[in-house]
């Protein structure tokens, strides 16, 4: 007997779906296909020629600069990604682990950026590096140096802190809550059964973090990958990554066919990965889906 | 008392405070090798933070815990050779039936090569061979507790602590499980430290039983010390079901003593503690020791009562008197005479001295009012 169940068999389930399929619709597919027509074609002088053309695509293959620049963004998302990791993930874990009291606040202190303004944070930042910022004013009010320093702002290493900085709670939030997850019973009995904290860590808690870990890891890199006000604000020389190539066609080139061509690669990219990792973090996080 | 040799574990003055809350109060206790010794009482007596106090899980306030004739009281709970069993089994989920039981020998560095035919004697003792590939969330409740048993007895500890090990099962499996650990602990002779807030679990397994109220122990026995001779009126109701009477002393002697009960005297057993005529008293005395229409020779109390409500059992009949304003509960056997009884029947009941045990009134508050086997 087949006992699969048929859309039909029950079609209250199939009108509480509408309203899912209705937002999805306009908010993510119907924009796709718009990307995705205009990026065939061609844009003369201010006026778009609705035809179908490959030459937008062909010009993003056959130029090497915007490969490049493509090939420099992925490092750059790769390099913030892993320092989020590397900040957020002890942080959690102090958070979830280390704290008796005042666990909420903590908690509430490490969201507390994503409430004020982007830009804000951004313009921040630049107080910070900057030449008389706060870093330069301590170390020559300390002695250290006589005259500013030059390297902190307007090069790829500000894009990447701030980047980093902007992604932290993007990365603590999954992490955190795949770490309050683990029944603490679990590294009791770890505990009581020969592993310190460190073996504890490597054999428990790492492997059952892992879905939070990549979710958080997706989150950072995609973020990275595609902003372009960050390397605009605080990159300087360095600072033209393939999200502002993006932006610049859309802002001063006027060439939106091109420009949609460059974002439907990133968007392929971009959800290549989320769907490898994704797999991965299934199948290697299924266990905590009891 | 044990010697030196045979003690597995000693507590001594063992206290623990969570902030103003007294947890465990001056617990001192000697555990022998190879015994069932279990601490029972009702939830929040201070029996789990016992047990994760000798685990090396919390560090006692006062005390000192000794394993083995030997100080583990600072000693972290990974460097302490004794292992708990887990209320809800604490099974690591990403981890197979395999990779679980070899835990504990990976942390002391053992290849797996080596590891393999301890695993699999374990898998071997709780009945579990060829479920080493298996994933906790594939196993059945009694099956992740037999699991959780094998991965705590594979390191052959010192003492093994097993924290409510049964509470989550169902009664016919809870009862198969008891049989399965009891033959386990006399097959392996590891100590076993059990907790429990069941009486019954605790009455047929332990050699020696230790009954907690509010972090204090009010007594350590055999199950037959602690049924027939407990030392306060919270271990008398705790275990079993009581009768509760009020009365005074009237007299007292070395072999006995008189108590009035609303204008009638009754004879008790000896008193432990010291008692002088006037003072309130409990008296205590076992249901299924309470005689409905007993023959004259046969007791040393008769009480004229009338029957105010009868309980079939199954095995037997629950018989309520009443007398002047007291209640006496009786059990019947399942008899025609049994059957033949009704409610309002004038019926005498009758008990022997030695089935009287008196406490001070002052210890009613301390009694357990619910009756476990009547749920």
């Amino acid at each position: 007997m087949d006992e699969k169940k048929r859309i039909f068999d029950d079609p209250k389930s199939y009108v509480r779906g509408v309203p899912i399929v209705v937002w999805l619709l306009f908010l993510v597919v119907v924009p796709l296909i718009f990307t995705f027509t205009m990026s065939f074609y061609r844009s003369k002088g201010l006026v778009l020629e609705k035809t179908f053309t490959l030459d937008n695509y062909k010009l993003f293959f056959t130029d090497p600069i915007y490969s490049r620049v493509l090939l420099k963004s992925l490092r750059l998302a790769l390099g913030v990604s892993i320092l989020s990791l590397a900040t957020a993930y002890p942080l959690a874990y102090m958070v979830s682990f280390k704290m008796v009291r005042g666990r909420n606040l903590l908690f509430m202190m490490c969201i507390i950026p994503l409430w004020v303004s982007y830009l804000v944070r951004i313009i921040a930042w630049r107080s910070i590096l900057g030449n008389r910022g706060v870093i330069n004013s301590a170390l020559m009010a300390v002695g250290i140096i006589k005259e500013p320093i030059r390297i902190f702002l307007y090069n790829r290493f500000a894009i990447a802190i701030t980047l980093t900085y902007i992604c932290i709670p993007f990365v603590f939030i999954p992490v955190y809550t795949a770490l309050e997850k683990i029944p603490k019973n679990i590294l009791n009995a770890a505990n009581d059964l020969g592993a310190n904290e460190f073996h504890s860590f490597i054999n428990v808690i790492l492997p059952l973090s892992l879905p939070g870990l990549i979710t958080g890891f997706i989150f950072s890199f995609i973020i990275a990958l595609g902003d372009y006000i960050i390397p605009l604000q605080l990159g300087g020389t360095q600072g033209i990554m393939f999200g502002n190539l993006i932006w610049s066609q859309f802002g001063f080139a006027f060439n939106w066919p091109f420009g949609a061509a460059l974002g439907f690669v990133l968007f392929v990219i971009s959800v290549t990965i989320l769907g490898l990792t994704a797999k991965f973090g299934s199948t290697e996080g299924g266990f905590l889906s009891e | 008392m044990a010697n030196n040799e045979t003690s597995a574990i000693r507590l001594q003055n063992l206290t623990k405070r969570f902030d103003e809350v007294v947890a465990v109060d001056n617990f001192n206790v000697e555990i022998e090798k190879g015994e069932f010794f279990s601490l029972l009482g009702p939830s929040g007596c201070g029996k789990t933070t016992t047990l994760r106090v000798i685990a090396g899980l919390e560090t006692p306030t006062e005390g000192r815990v000794l394993l083995e004739n030997k100080e583990v009281t600072k000693i972290p709970a990974f460097r302490r050779n004794v292992n708990t069993v887990f209320q809800d089994y604490a099974l690591f989920p990403h981890m197979n039936v395999k990779k679980n039981i070899y835990f504990p020998l990976k942390m002391k560095k053992m290849p797996l090569s080596a590891a393999e035919p301890k695993i699999h004697r374990v898998l071997k003792l709780v009945n579990m061979e060829g479920f080493g590939g298996r994933l906790p969330q594939q196993l059945s409740g009694g099956q992740r507790q037999r699991i959780a048993l094998a991965r705590s007895l594979v390191n052959e500890p010192a003492a093994l602590l097993l924290d409510e090990p049964l509470g989550a099962l169902d009664f016919k499996l809870r009862v198969a499980m008891q049989k399965v650990l009891k033959d386990i602990q006399r097959n392996v002779g590891i100590t076993f430290v059990y907790v429990t807030h069941d009486q019954t679990e605790a009455m047929t397994m332990s050699d020696r039983i230790a009954v907690m109220k509010d972090g204090l122990v009010h007594q350590i026995g055999t199950p037959d010390e602690i049924y027939n001779e407990p030392a306060t009126a919270f271990v008398a109701s705790f275990i079993g079901d009581m009768n509760f009477l009020h009365g005074s002393v009237f007299s007292s002697n070395e072999k006995g003593g008189h108590a009035t009960v609303s204008d009638r005297t009754i004879q008790t057993r000896k008193s432990k503690k010291t008692m002088v005529k006037g003072d309130e008293i409990l008296l205590c005395i076992r249901s299924e020791r309470v005689l409905l229409n007993p023959k004259n020779k046969e007791v040393e109390n008769i009480i004229e009562s009338k029957l105010m409500r009868i309980v079939f059992r199954g095995t037997d009949y629950e018989a309520t008197c009443v007398f002047d304003d007291s209640e006496i509960r009786a059990v019947v056997g399942a008899t025609a005479w049994g059957r033949s009884l009704k409610e309002g029947d004038a019926v005498h009941v009758g008990f022997n001295a030695a089935d009287v045990v008196v406490f001070p009134r002052t210890e009613e508050k301390d009694i357990i009012k619910y009756s476990v086997e009547a749920v």
